[in-house]
């Protein structure tokens, strides 16, 4: 037991090296922007520059707008399988890993085969089409993150029981949407939400391939023509995700306990 | 997969409620799923049908395998798919026996909570914290101006870009991969660990068996194919990424995405149908480790049912 | 008991603060079968986890036919133990479960195959061999938990609240199973139960724990009838409790509600004025006046619960009740609520409490 745990401590000693050195590294890097001090020169260029500014916003934009068609997408789905057409699930669970199966490059590849000009539904031919097939993408690439969040917060609350429930009570359908099944998902919506806004903030394929002006490809492209403030980037780029992550942590307290089924 | 749509077309068909207000009620039914159906299949299954389709056509139109076989000719293409499969396994497989010394290290170790508690937030974290900052922490890390490398210079006299040390390399990339991967193993795995019962060790023991045996003929064949399903998982998520090796090396490093990547900008290949191609290749092997890796999900749950 | 197989002597055991065990003793013969009995937390899973080895003791040793293995590792100690929850290794077939004690002791692979039948044989599971413990119900998984045990031929079975997790019918046909097959092997035995009725029906001893102790070790006749402790009193069996008192200590009487009975002998020098509590078992009371019954109280009944074969009965004594069960007589209407009736016991049934 002693040596067990004195091998213990050195793994997860090595391991926290492994994962914190660099994080150290590019914050020690981040400030070294002005010659012979540190300084946070670095993350006032970064956070001045308009294009920083312009490219972020629009990520969080779209970002906003994933999360919205994810959640319409997903949560009338989830429910309806769970309620009404359960022999559906394993297709609708298997086409919801097709995105960790497909790579998103491969996918974007073929959007811009199908959604070209000259296609029967031109999405590419406009700047605001392409922003909603940058908006579709990710939706997609959130797809598996989104309804594995919603179907588990569904099944913790066993909503065919809940919804009968409401039904005898005499409850019409916008009552047990809106009253009992919503607010019951509503952690796991917004635990779903955050990890797609993680995801897709500083996502780089679709965004550099759809040729949209977000902050993924902006963070390329200061890569390869600057020295400090990528290190800067990426510190502020780690505290979004970290944030993201932090939330969802903190939602899952405030999550409804199973009451009646341990699974 | 062929198994999963048969029985569940077979159990539609049984579920056909008598044939009165059927056809109504089906529709409604349908209504409530349709939105995602015909979402999954014009931005997922038709665009990716698509390509495959593609690739077996020539600018034509018309039908033939001499893509497929440009895979295979092309050393330059060959050279790529090489590489990828090389940096995919071997971070996949590094990967996947550090997390899982990890994991063991926190759920059997005897360590206190929080290592636990904070090991696997900060996993949740690192396993999503992929792309082009990745690449950045690793080149002010141990690029030639990096922290590691100047203490290193400076302090200890090791020279190591002197010692023929490169970043940008497969193994470089490699390294800069772990730092998702490992997380991700050990948020996938330590479910598994937690699902060893303490009871089986117990019960091992008075049946007289030492620590060494209880591993060998119980917890390495029960973990076994949580851990191979993993390892294929982590496989696939390397093989797909593109971000962070690109704002790594630029497009110097010939790995397939890359190579897709440079295609679809139009600064490498004439022939779109061998674009296809490559996607195609890249579906196949994602496609087949996933069949594995359900495979051995399947397994594995099963035992711990 | 000249020479005791297996001795736990002075027992303690401490969780930082919080001592679970305290000074227990037992003696245990060659062959013989004891149930620790008491509800969770008295420490009974503790000692017999000390026994197997998983905990060290504070204080005292244990000795199994005459060897001291306080501090010998699990895997030296030979003891076979079954679990709550099967604790099957999911990933061996049945026959590889039963066989991994042989296995592992480097027994020869035709021997083990040959002890591996013997034993399915004697579960009666004899097909069962290359099934996985996925593929069986809980009684069949517990049996092969025991058959699992036994394989090696372990010096003491350890069972750990082993039919806890099955349901009600597959307890009692297990828990005779085990018995009986524990009594054809001959093999000393410990079992743990939180359930006194399990206890009753199958041990040769019973040692009832409550915080750490043991408050009464006997065989379950004297268990029941003759317990040593207000606990024992109550924790085994239903017991009716009627408050009285002693009226006329000399002549031992005892006033309940507004009667009198006579519990002459029985008072054990309480006094004149004395409140005492009086336990009965229902099955030690008639409903109606019997030969042999030397005392009796009259009431109301307040309770009727058709239990198929018995009738259980709730009788109101002014403040206090008594349950009382009757034979079912379909030529006899079973008594209607509100009724008044006299119930009536033998004196030498009450058990005194002070």
């Amino acid at each position: 037991m002693k040596t067990g745990r004195f091998w213990a401590w050195v793994t997860f000693i090595l391991g926290a090296c492994y994962f914190f050195i660099p994080l150290i590294a590019t914050f020690e890097f981040s400030l070294r922007m002005r010659r012979g001090e540190y300084s946070f020169d670095a993350y006032s260029v970064v956070l001045g520059d308009a294009r920083f500014q312009q490219t972020f916003s629009y990520s969080v934009i779209v970002a906003v707008f994933t999360i919205i068609l994810g959640v319409l997408i997903v949560v009338p789905t989830a429910y309806w399988i769970r309620l009404r057409m359960p022999h559906l699930r394993p297709i609708v669970e298997f086409i919801t890993l097709l995105p960790l199966i497909i790579p998103a490059i491969v996918i974007v590849f073929g959007y811009i085969r199908m959604y070209g000009s000259n296609s029967p539904l031109p999405f590419l031919a406009s700047a605001r089409g392409t922003d909603v097939l940058l908006i579709i993408g990710y939706a997609t690439l959130a797809l598996p993150y989104m309804y594995r969040a919603v179907d588990t917060g569904l099944r913790t609350i066993d909503v065919r029981t809940l919804t009968e429930a409401a039904q005898i009570l005499g409850a019409g359908w916008t009552t047990i949407i809106g009253r009992i099944i919503l607010p019951n998902v509503l952690i796991a919506v917004l635990s779903g939400a955050f990890l797609t806004f993680a995801i897709v903030i500083g996502e780089f394929t679709l965004a550099s391939l759809l040729n949209r002006p977000a902050f993924g490809p902006y963070m390329q492209l200061v890569g390869a023509n600057r020295a400090y403030e990528p290190a800067a980037l990426a510190i502020i780029a780690f505290a979004i995700t970290w944030g993201c992550m932090s939330v969802i942590q903190v939602l899952s307290r405030f999550a409804p306990k199973s009451a009646n089924r341990p699974n | 997969m062929a198994n999963i749509s048969a029985t569940a077309t077979s159990e539609t068909t049984g579920v056909m409620p008598p044939a009165r207000r059927s056809s109504l009620r089906m529709a409604t039914q349908w209504i409530g799923v349709a939105p995602f159906f015909i979402f999954a299949l014009m931005f997922l299954i038709l665009p990716t049908l698509y390509l495959v389709m593609g690739a077996f056509q020539n600018a034509a139109g018309e039908y033939t395998l001499e893509n497929i076989w440009l895979l295979f000719q092309d050393p330059s293409i060959r050279l790529s798919y090489w590489v990828s499969i090389k940096i995919s396994f071997w971070s996949a497989t590094i990967g996947a026996f550090i997390g899982l010394a990890m994991s063991i290290a926190i759920v059997r170790g005897g360590l206190p909570n929080w290592v636990r508690s904070t090991t696997m937030t900060f996993s949740g974290v690192a396993s999503n914290f992929a792309g082009v900052p990745l690449a950045f922490a690793f080149l002010a890390t141990l690029g030639r101006l990096g922290l590691v490398t100047v203490i290193l210079r400076d302090v200890f006299g090791l020279n190591i870009y002197g010692m023929g040390f490169n970043l940008l390399t497969s193994w470089g990339l490699i390294a800069v991969y772990l730092y998702f991967q490992i997380p991700l193993m050990i948020v996938i795995i330590t479910p598994a660990i937690d699902g060893l019962k303490k009871e089986w060790g117990e019960a091992a023991a008075t049946l007289g068996a030492t620590t060494w045996q209880y591993w060998r003929m119980v917890v390495i064949p029960v973990l076994w194919p949580s851990f191979l399903g993993t390892v294929i998982l982590l496989f696939a998520n390397a093989f797909g990424a593109i971000a962070t090796a690109y704002a790594f090396t630029g497009s110097s490093l010939s790995i397939v995405p890359i190579k897709l990547y440079a295609q679809m900008r139009g600064d490498v290949l004439h022939n779109p149908n061998l674009g296809y191609a490559l996607a195609f290749g890249m579906i196949v092997i994602t496609g087949i480790a996933n069949v594995f890796y359900i495979w051995f999900r399947v397994r594995s749950e099963r035992w711990l049912k | 008991m000249a020479d005791p197989f297996l001795s736990i002597q002075g027992v303690s055991k401490a969780f930082g603060q919080t001592t679970v065990v305290e000074n227990f003793n037992l003696d245990v013969e060659r062959g013989e079968f004891v149930s620790f009995l008491g509800p969770s937390g008295c420490g009974k899973t503790t000692v017999l986890r000390m026994v197997a080895g998983f905990e060290e003791p504070t204080a005292g040793s244990i000795y199994v036919g005459g060897k001291d293995i306080t501090y010998l590792k699990p895997n030296q100690r030979n003891v076979g133990m079954v679990f709550q929850a099967y604790a099957l290794f999911p990933n061996l077939t049945v026959a590889q479960n039963i066989g991994f004690g042989l296995k592992v002791a480097g027994v020869a692979k035709a021997d083990a195959d040959k002890r591996v039948a013997e034993m399915l044989e004697m579960i009666k599971l004899p097909q069962f061999g290359d099934r996985y413990p996925y593929q069986l119900s809980g009684g069949q998984q517990q049996r092969i938990a025991l058959a699992r045990a036994l394989a090696p031929k372990p010096k003491l079975l350890l069972l750990d609240e082993p039919l806890s997790a099955l349901d009600a019918k597959v307890r009692v046909s297990l828990r005779e199973e085990i018995r009986s097959i524990q009594k054809q092997l001959g093999i000393t035995t410990i079992f743990v139960t939180h359930d006194q009725e399990e206890a009753l029906s199958i041990s040769d001893r019973i040692a009832v724990m409550y915080g750490g102790k043991a408050e009464q070790v006997g065989a379950p006749f004297e268990i029941y009838n003759r317990p040593a402790t207000k606990f024992v009193a109550n924790f085994v069996g239903t017991l009716n409790v009627l408050e009285g008192t002693v009226s006329d200590a000399a002549s031992g009487k005892v006033k309940v509600n507004t009667e009198e009975i006579s519990l002459k002998g029985k008072l054990n020098g309480s006094k004149t004025g004395d409140m005492l509590s009086l336990a009965l078992r229902p099955e030690a009371i008639s409903l109606g006046r019997r030969p042999g019954n030397d005392a009796s109280l009259s009431g109301q009944i307040s309770d009727v619960h058709f239990l198929g074969s018995v009738i259980r009965v709730r009788v109101g004594i002014g403040e206090s009740s008594v349950s009382l069960d009757t034979f079912n007589n379909s030529t006899t209407p079973p008594p209607v609520v509100g009724e008044k009736a006299e119930i009536s016991f033998s004196s030498g049934d009450v058990l005194v409490l002070h």
